[in-house]
């Protein structure tokens, strides 16, 4: 058994003839914290939604925690099970509360007993610290709120790997910084995680690499230090150049 | 005095005594002015009649009815006919909306093209005709002696759909069926309604056991008491001469009805509810999948329900309109409430008196319909405000 959580080899992705990603190569270990930047368009959410198979790709192959990723249904239920993802519009179901979008698939998909999910939540809603939230809807819950509940919800599958796609860039600025604490605190616990984001902070403090799309490409991967202190490639200077300078 | 006359409350409250008096004093002015003009005609009005005896019988009815029960029993065997159509022609609506809804929402070409064929040819027809057809189909089966039979115990025949039953009478199989109906309404209540959030789930789940274990009870009681005595407790129908005896009956009058209005009404529920299915965000049902839940609780967990929140309002709308089709009985001479009304205006006079029994008659029950609904959509709304991706 290898070390890898994720390995991405020759993977091409289509929508119809648009060529959304191309000849992808990437393989994250276990316990690694990978940062996704790059311009809007160049297929950074595209990536990271193949790895959990909301969206197929043609070519290449794709294998979370040794489990190919191909057409067999029990294989996808499965792997989802295992990779958790946070969403950049949290996408809480509307009409559970808190609880119950945390005890949900845990009940349903892991056949655990309502009061041991029930437990659980409540321990991993402390962990985002919202517990006194948790029988509201999510609709009553500030956009901050409703991400770490989001968190929580994802973390309650016990998942191996975490997605995470833009998670706070639907955020007003004074509630990015209660998501990114959660996040970093994953981090530091030893979460394999996979973040698109542009919170450059975010990344220097916890990535172990960070990754540059554009085009469909993966233009450039470093370690932090190296990212921002020397870009190789161009595309990769100029688009730091423009987040960096605001 | 100003600052009253100023407060919107009071000015919206006075506003609606206002126009409530004024249309009682219509109301009671019609019917003065009504009776003293009839009266000088001669012409009695009176709800005597209602103790009068019929002198006939109908041809289909849930409790036992014969040519010497009055015609206050007639009228509530229509009612009871009336709500027994209406509620099977709304439940195979349900049915046949759902599958088709999802047949046209579905990524299957084949499922799709039939999806629409569906809708464009059943809901461009009228209902009436469509009543006529299924009645025509049903009158047309084979006679009894020639009945398509399954196992020797379900018959189809140009005289009814016949298969076994418990010996009990009409009113105690009635009697069942509404225990059953308001334990279900109970257990939907006790689930939703918001004061009853704080119980925990397997509680809950034990006392909405308990809360339909009671009401078959109930029902089991009435129909131990409505036992015909003396014979088998299974009513098995059986060919014997030229027709079929014993079992339970589908009349072709009520089958026609029933089809045709599940799929009539089926076609316009199928554009609703893939309208409810086309309303919820993409995200959500993303979510669930992401979470590793099987296509079908994604489905019955997170799709479904949110598509049902969207369009309930509309649903309701539906239902009631699709109660009053039942009124259709009259066309294939189905003894439903309009029709025991006309009959009534026939034999006994009484017209005014018994289109306002009619009339009062569908404004309760469907009235009833959307208020009951109303309710479940109060309590099941969505809380807060809502981000739709
Ligand atoms: N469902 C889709 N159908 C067609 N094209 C899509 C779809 N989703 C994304 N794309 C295209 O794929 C490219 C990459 O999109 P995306 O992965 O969302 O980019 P990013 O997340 O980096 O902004 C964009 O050009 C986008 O227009
Ligand atoms: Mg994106």
């Amino acid at each position: 058994m290898s070390n890898a959580a994720v390995t991405i080899s020759g993977m091409n992705k289509y929508y119809g003839s648009f060529h959304a990603l191309k000849n992808i190569n990437l393989t994250v270990q276990k316990g690694e914290r990978i940062v996704i930047c790059g311009p809007s368009g160049s297929g950074k959410s595209t990536l990271i939604r193949c790895i959990n198979k909301l969206e197929e790709h043609q070519q290449g192959s794709i294998n979370v925690l040794g489990t190919e990723l191909d057409d067999n249904v029990g294989n996808i239920d499965q792997i989802r099970r295992e990779v958790g993802m946070v969403f950049q519009h949290f996408n809480l179901f509307p009409h559970l509360t808190v609880l119950e979008n945390c005890t949900l698939s845990p009940m349903l998909a892991r056949k655990m007993p309502q009061d041991e999910a029930e437990n659980m939540a409540m321990t991993y809603l402390e962990r985002v610290r919202i517990p006194e939230q948790a029988e509201k809807f999510p609709g009553e819950l500030s956009g901050g709120q409703q991400q770490r509940v989001a968190i929580a919800r994802a973390l309650c599958m016990k998942p191996e790997v975490l997605l995470f796609d833009e998670p706070t860039s639907a955020l007003d600025p004074e509630m990015i910084s209660e998501v990114l604490e959660v996040m970093v605190s994953l981090a530091k616990d030893g979460m394999t995680m996979l973040c698109v984001t542009h919170e450059m902070g975010f990344a220097r403090q916890v990535a172990d690499r960070v990754i540059f799309m554009d085009q469909g490409e993966i233009v450039e991967q470093a370690a932090p230090e190296e990212f921002f202190g020397a870009p190789k490639n161009e595309r990769t200077q100029n688009f730091l150049n423009q987040i960096l300078s605001h | 005095m100003t600052a009253l006359l100023q407060s919107r409350k009071f000015r919206n409250t006075a506003l609606q005594a206002g126009y409530l008096g004024f249309f009682l004093f219509l109301l009671i002015a019609a019917i003065v002015i009504g009776k003293h003009n009839l009266e000088s005609q001669g012409i009695t009005m009176g709800f005597a009649f209602l103790e009068r005896a019929t002198g006939f019988d109908v041809g289909f009815s849930l409790i036992e009815f014969g040519p010497y029960d009055t015609f206050g029993k007639m009228i509530v065997v229509g009612l009871l006919n009336t709500m027994f159509l209406g509620i099977l022609g709304i439940a195979l609506a349900n049915i046949i909306g759902l599958i088709i809804a999802l047949f046209r929402i579905s990524n299957n070409g084949i499922l799709n093209a039939i999806g629409t064929l569906y809708i464009e040819t059943f809901r461009n027809i009228p209902l009436i005709l469509q009543a006529f057809f299924w009645y025509a189909v049903l009158t047309h089966l084979p006679h009894p002696k020639q009945a398509v039979n399954i196992l020797d115990s379900i018959y189809f025949s140009a005289r009814g759909l016949y298969f076994p039953g418990l010996n009990v009478t009409g009113g105690a199989a009635s009697l069942f069926f509404l225990a059953l109906a308001i334990g279900l309404i109970i257990m939907i209540w006790f689930s939703i309604a918001r004061r009853f959030n704080k119980i925990p789930k397997t509680t809950k789940s034990r006392i909405r056991m308990s809360i339909f274990g009671i009401a078959f009870l109930i029902g089991c009681i009435a129909l131990v008491i409505g036992r015909i005595p003396e014979t088998p407790l299974v009513s098995v129908p059986v060919l014997k001469g030229f027709n079929i005896r014993e079992g339970i009956r589908i009349s072709p009058e009520l089958g026609a009805l029933g089809i045709a209005m599940g799929i009539y009404g089926g076609a316009f529920l199928a554009e609703i509810m893939r309208a409810g299915f086309l309303s919820v965000g993409k995200g959500q049902v993303e979510a669930a999948r992401s979470l590793g839940l099987s296509p079908w609780y994604v489905f019955s967990r997170v799709h479904l329900p949110l598509a049902f929140r969207a369009v309930l309002p509309t649903l309701i709308n539906q239902y009631v309109w699709l109660f009053k089709a039942t009124t259709l009985g009259i066309v294939v001479g189905f003894t439903d409430f309009f029709m025991v009304i006309s009959v009534s205006i026939n034999q006994a006079g009484q017209t005014l008196e018994l289109i306002g029994i009619l009339m009062l008659g569908f404004l309760v029950m469907n009235n009833t319909i959307s208020f009951v609904l109303n309710r479940v959509n109060k309590a099941i709304a969505l809380k807060g405000t809502q981000l739709r991706t």
